[in-house]
């Protein structure tokens, strides 16, 4: 095992602090975040509110701690999503290949064809505000990259010795394909989960930025910046603490994703 | 003869020099206002294809036989003067002489017979054409011009609200028109109207020109809502296509923009006090308000509706959502109404024990009441956040259901809600307010409340044009609405605009509608 | 080479067909009514049931689709529903502004990223190098609005350097025309160069570890020699078809840039169409930003070559 890397404690130390925010928010937080005060809207940061207070007297420290909740398991929910289908599809396609690879690869060029907010966009407008379909729209728009890759890889596995090895030996292609082409197609998934996870997020606010996004009051980041926007001269306090918290949260993500592909990728080894 | 030919030639070029620098003089010194339009105007053709931004751009352009004045009460324009008839269905118009179309022709009754016939064909799709069809005020018998200078309207029933409705800004005012604006076959080619300005080039997205007309005859004294003295003291007024509230008040701070005429109030701190900027409120005659499905199985008690109400503290809400710019009200009569007496004034008080009380007794148990509301009207989204959260405190949950603008105006027009955030635009008599809500579910589905006393009430205030009978009308509507309460009234906005220091003469006024004429700048007169 | 264009294209011909069909069912399954936007708050139904005949939306959806395809087979996209303008022009026009962004945007990123990358490929693990990942990771995780809304308050408002609303059209005045577009230039810029520079280094590691490389240093050659002639060209391919996919992705419309700083592009077209459910232009726009992934991932791959001597040779 290499030594850790400045890089990846840093990336470790950002996502523990992400995670340990969320646990702490379940079980306090300094105000009630959805809870307005509408005698002290847009209060500046003091004593008794850190990060000042929002447009209705929220408190901005208590709304990003749960925001934090809300816009990680949003991101997760979509990295989960995007990942367990994409995984099926791309095994599939690279596997079996033939007409049904094809008839996937088709479809899969057709939603990449797509641009992905405008296709996130019009789905929400479907399927109506909600958590689920936030997840759902978001998860199809970044789907297709999982297919392509997880199939990629499983094209170039197909042609390995081992795999060879055990058609040869008679194991059934299923068997085959989950004994030894999935494991071995995972690193680069999970690498790119990783950017995904990151990716969902700043999704989640450009969406929340364009009028769509999770059902108030609940805050995520993204709608917390957004709904910031107009008071960023006035109020330049409500858009730090959730762009911040997103810089963050992205900088430790991405970090330990590069800790994670070197970790994997046994030629990165330096 | 050689030389008086050079002489002569070399008169003709100073005359010619001369009057190049005059012209280039007159160039230079072209006025041009910048108004602002948050998206673009949707065609020419006043009264047609058309929405609130149309309605302003044309309204410098056409002109009715009657408009509205500041207060609300009706005024001529085109017309000297009108007589009606005993039997309240004949009316005569007395046309003013002088006025001239934008293509020089003078406007005589023919023209005016010819506009309000067009505007009454089906093809037209005049956006009032209902009100003078079965379900309208009155249907319009015939349109005739006796002589040069009088038109006669003869109606099938009195019709108090003819004029009113005549000059509705989303009539297109009932612009009269010379008949060039449409071309063979009545494609419509361009107005050709009597107002101070002409429309000029028309790019998409961008911009909307409208350029003084030099022939424009203006009625004496001050200008008075739609009509008084109007005049054009710029050279060109521009209409930029800005939809984005933050950047049109930075470039009005940076003077590529000279006026806003509805700034948001969001916006409002980042001009107050800058010296650049001179800032006017005007209370206008709009509605915001949450409607209530009466035909919900929740909500058809009665005393839910009223505890949802009770827990509400609308003055509050009023503040925080529009930064303490409007005036919360409780009653469809808008506040600058000469109907708005002070029992309309009264607002209702927030009660929350009285809420909870009122609740239980509906059998409520805490069900979630969906409300639903939309981003592209921050202060909209905004009171339904506020809304759930003062309801919260009296035991009454709402989940919010934001949607963009179409899927609300779907919902509304399918009265497919529980609760929903919305407002109306103005109407100018308190009778017109009244009516976007009384009506028949079953027939029209828009209808918010269907009550027959209702019903009976308001055709009281229809029918009549004496002011006591009518106040004795609205006063009971505003009592049984608060006591149904089939929606809760909000407020009625303020209009923040905003304009450079140099601009002078703009003036606000409670139709929401932006008026460029009177309006230049300082210079050599004092601003 | 030809024929590979011509396969390409045709393999291409049933991904637009199933981009037709979606588009044209999925805009029609969001609620709401065209006509009631356009006709506003008090339009009475006969008006909009008048409105839609005018526009054909009274016939039954697969009858409208089979109309649309015709139309669009022959080369017309039709009309927009709340402007009554050729889609066709439309897009083209909006197209031609959010074009000039992406493609000034990507080829500065690409730029930033190549020198960025490979500086910090060749000086592995010193300060450079950390300074290089961590700028880049950082930018990685900026939302793109935010830093348009902070460049805009920073460069237009307070230092006053840049005008900041709206756009003039080059045709007009090109100076200030190009006044309108640095801003957007520059946030597209920076928010690309992270992926980019990220790419452009780790690839660059990999072939500096490669023999040839190795023996190119042994035979004397001068470093910005390895770099220019060795390590570049090989480095540059996966690089190059991220660019490809970028550029795919951005020209089908930069939404929230262009919302920000209210250009009038692709992007933008397409969010007010799909708020007014102006079908046709949603349908055209989306069509056409189809066709220019897939026109511009086959370029990508024509130029893949170039860049990349191994594909080259085989």
């Amino acid at each position: 095992m290499p030594r850790l890397k400045p890089n990846a404690a840093i990336g470790a130390a950002l996502v523990g602090l992400l995670l340990a925010t969320i646990l702490l928010g379940f079980v306090w937080t300094p105000y009630d975040p959805i809870a307005i005060d509408l005698d002290h809207p847009l209060a500046a940061p003091s004593a008794a509110h850190w990060f000042g207070a929002d447009e209705f007297g929220r408190d901005v420290l208590s709304r990003a701690m749960l925001g934090a909740r809300i816009s990680a398991a949003i991101a997760a929910g979509v990295v989960a999503a995007a990942v367990s289908v994409g995984l099926m599809l791309g095994l599939v396609a690279g596997f079996v290949g033939g007409w049904l690879d094809r008839a996937l690869m088709i479809v899969n060029d057709t939603v990449l064809a797509f641009p992905g907010i405008l296709l996130a966009l019009a789905l929400m407008a479907v399927l109506g505000p909600s958590y689920g379909s936030l997840i759902l729209a978001l998860g199809v728009a970044y789907l297709p990259s999982i297919v392509r890759v997880v199939r990629a890889a499983v094209l170039s596995l197909r042609e390995r010795e081992f795999v060879e090895a055990s058609r040869v030996a008679g194991d059934s292609g299923l068997y085959t394909m989950l004994r030894h082409v999935l494991p071995n197609a995972l690193p680069p998934v999970v690498v790119l989960a990783t950017s995904l996870f990151g990716w969902a997020i700043l999704s989640e606010s450009a969406l929340s930025f364009l009028g769509v996004g999770v059902p108030p009051p609940a805050p995520t980041w993204g709608n917390m910046l957004s709904s910031a926007r107009p008071y960023m001269e006035r109020a330049s306090w409500l858009s730090i603490a959730p762009g911040l918290c997103i810089a963050l949260t992205l900088l430790g993500v991405n970090l330990l994703g590069d800790a994670l592909r070197d970790w994997l990728d046994p030629r990165d080894d330096g | 003869m050689r030389r008086r030919s050079r002489s002569s030639r070399w008169a003709v070029g100073l005359f010619a020099g001369l009057t190049g620098l005059v012209a280039a003089h007159a160039a230079c010194a072209e006025t041009v206002l910048r108004a602002r339009l948050a998206s673009d105007i949707v065609s020419t053709e006043p009264g047609g294809k058309r929405d609130a931004n149309t309605d302003d751009v044309l309204a410098h352009v056409v002109e009715g036989l009657v408009a509205y004045r500041e207060n609300g009460e009706i005024a001529p324009m085109l017309a000297k003067g009108w007589t009606v008839s005993p039997d309240g269905r004949t009316y005569t118009f007395a046309l003013r002489t002088g006025v001239v179309f934008h293509n020089g022709q003078p406007m005589t009754a023919a023209d005016v017979v010819w506009s309000i016939r067009r505007y009454l064909q089906p093809a037209t799709r005049w956006r009032c054409a209902a009100e003078f069809g079965p379900q309208g005020i009155a249907r319009v018998l015939s349109v005739t011009a006796p002589d040069p200078q009088t038109v006669v309207l003869t109606l099938d029933r009195p019709a108090p609200l003819l004029l009113k409705t005549l000059a509705r800004p989303d009539c297109g005012q009932t612009g009269i028109l010379h008949p060039d604006s449409v071309g063979p076959g009545g494609a419509w080619r361009g107005p050709i109207g009597t107002g101070p300005f002409k429309v000029g080039a028309w790019k998409r997205n961008q911009y909307v020109d409208l350029i003084r007309f030099p022939g424009y005859q203006a009625l004496p004294g001050p200008r008075d809502g739609d009509t008084g003295g109007k005049h054009a003291l710029v050279d060109r007024v521009r209409f930029m296509i800005i939809p984005d509230s933050s950047a049109a008040r930075a470039a009005l701070l940076r003077g590529s923009l000279d006026v806003i005429d509805s700034l948001s109030p969001t916006e409002l701190g980042g001009v107050q006090g800058d010296k650049r900027v001179r800032l006017q409120f005007a209370p206008t005659a709009d509605m915001w308000l949450m409607m209530l499905q009466t035909r919900d199985p929740l909500l058809a008690d009665p005393r839910l509706r009223r505890a949802i109400a009770l827990s509400l503290d609308t003055a509050a809400l009023t503040r925080a959502v529009t930064w303490g710019t409007s005036r919360p009200d409780s009653s469809p009569v808008p506040a600058i109404s000469p109907y708005f007496t002070p029992l309309h004034a009264q607002l209702r008080k927030p009660d929350l024990a009285q809420a909870r009380r009122l609740a239980a007794a509906a059998g409520y148990r805490g069900q979630p009441i969906r409300i639903t509301t939309n981003r592209r009207y921050p202060q909209m989204f905004d009171a339904a956040v506020l809304i759930q959260a003062m309801a919260r405190r009296a035991g009454i949950r709402f989940q919010i259901d934001t949607v963009d603008w179409a899927g609300e105006v779907q919902r509304y027009s399918a009265g497919d809600y529980q609760a929903l955030v919305f407002s109306y635009s103005v109407r100018l008599d308190p009778a017109m307010d009244f009516a976007l809500l009384i009506g028949d579910k079953s027939r029209d589905p828009r209808k918010v409340w269907d009550s027959p006393r209702a019903a009976a009430l308001l055709q009281k205030a229809v029918v009549s044009d004496d002011r006591a009978v009518r106040q004795a009308a609205f006063d009971d509507l505003q009592r049984a609405f608060l006591d149904e309460a089939p929606a809760v009234m909000l407020f009625n906005a303020t209009r923040i605009s905003a304009v450079r220091a140099n601009v002078s003469g703009f003036k606000e006024w409670p139709a929401e509608q932006q008026r460029l004429w009177d309006v230049g700048f300082c210079g050599r007169a004092a601003c | 080479m030809l024929s590979y264009i011509a396969r390409r294209v045709l393999l291409a011909l049933p991904t637009l067909m199933l981009v037709a069909l979606a588009v044209f069912f999925l805009i029609r399954l969001i609620p709401g009514d065209p006509a009631v936007v356009m006709l506003g708050e008090g339009a009475d139904k006969a008006a909009v049931a008048a409105l839609h005949r005018e526009l054909g939306l009274d016939r039954p959806l697969p009858a409208q689709f089979l109309t649309w395809i015709a139309h669009v087979l022959r080369g017309d996209l039709g009309q927009s529903i709340s402007t009554g303008e050729p889609v066709a022009g439309l897009i083209l026009q909006r197209f031609r502004l959010t074009a000039m962004v992406v493609l000034a945007a990507v080829s500065l990123a690409t730029l930033i990223a190549i020198a960025a990358g490979m500086v910090a490929a060749w000086r592995r693990d010193t300060s450079i190098d950390l300074a290089v990942v961590g700028a880049s990771t950082l930018v990685l995780a900026i939302p793109s609005f935010w830093l348009a809304l902070v460049l805009l308050l920073v460069f237009g408002l307070k230092l006053g350097w840049l005008p900041f609303v709206g756009y003039v059209p080059f045709a007009e005045d090109a100076v200030q025309a190009a006044l309108f577009l640095v801003l957007p230039i520059l946030t597209l810029t920076i928010t690309e160069s992270g992926v980019l520079t990220r790419m452009m280094r780790s690839s660059a590691i990999e072939v500096m570890r490669l023999e040839y490389v190795t023996h190119a240093r042994a035979k004397g050659l001068s470093e910005t020699t390895v770099l220019r002639r060795h390590v570049f060209p090989n480095a540059f391919a996966p690089t190059l078809t991220l660019v490809g996919l970028t550029l795919g992705h951005l020209l089908g419309g930069i939404a929230v840039i262009e919302t920000v700083f209210t250009l009038p592009g692709l992007g933008r077209l397409m969010v007010e169409s799909i708020l007014a459910r102006d079908y046709p232009v949603v349908q055209g726009c989306l069509l056409f930003t189809a066709c220019v992934y897939i026109a511009v991932n086959l370029v990508v791959d024509l130029c893949y070559p170039l860049f990349d001597p191994r594909v080259a040779a085989a």
